[in-house]
């Protein structure tokens, strides 16, 4: 068979455990008002940053930085990756296929929702929108596959 | 394309689970070919022919609108 570039199996559940972390952290973030310093602050190394009143650009600089809005960020990256590219325990053409076409529609409506924010959202609600949509394709690709496997799971 | 995979595994008196198994696939691919829901790889037709012991046209043809 060709190359896939799946992921083995073994790694889902550590993806499901990430993934779910990530979003229940990042719900709380965004609905709950629970901020990036809510853990404290610890130093990261800036590759570049920006001071946000004079605009100069700063160039690898240890800068302290909440760390729970990156933490979130990893833990839905890591996990939805594993979590959508992990191989099923058996991943034979029909699931294949199956992912392929979750893959295209998932991208599809990712960007159809991105599309009409570009046109119609503007400033700070269009910059939710793309922090927001960082992760929805992935998101909405492991919704669909999932959906299909459980509907072919009930065939 | 139709198939007569579900008269074939009659035959042998397999469940879907047991030719998955078999052939290696997944339960869901047997059942998604027998609900002609997903047509196979000719690797995989191959295969399930090899196992039910006859030529493939006798698991496999051609309908009108292929």
């Amino acid at each position: 068979m060709e190359k896939t570039y799946l992921l083995p199996h073994r790694f889902k559940k550590m993806g499901w455990i990430l993934l779910g972390l990530g979003l229940v952290l990042g719900i709380a973030m965004r609905f709950f008002g629970i901020d990036s310093d809510y853990f404290g602050r610890i130093p990261f190394l800036g590759i570049v940053t920006e001071n946000f009143l004079t605009s100069n650009k700063h160039f690898f600089e240890i800068a302290e930085n909440g760390f729970l809005d990156e933490l979130v960020a990893v833990l839905i990256i890591l996990g939805g990756v594993l979590v959508g590219f992990c191989k099923t325990k058996i991943e034979d053409e029909f699931i294949l296929q199956m992912r392929l076409s979750s893959l295209v529609w998932s991208v599809y409506v990712n960007y159809g929702v991105l599309f009409l924010a570009v046109l119609f959202v503007f400033d700070m609600p269009f910059f939710d929108v793309m922090v927001l949509n960082m992760s929805t394709v992935l998101l909405f690709f492991i919704i669909r596959f999932h959906i299909l496997l459980h509907k072919a799971n009930r065939m | 394309m139709k198939n007569t995979i579900k008269v074939q595994r009659a035959i042998k008196d397999v469940t879907q689970a047991q030719l998955a198994d078999i052939i290696g696939v997944s339960r869901q691919t047997i059942s998604a070919i027998e609900k002609n829901k997903y047509v196979p790889s000719t690797v995989l037709a191959l295969k399930l022919a090899r196992y039910f012991e006859v030529a493939v046209e006798k698991i496999f043809e051609l309908t009108e609108v292929d």
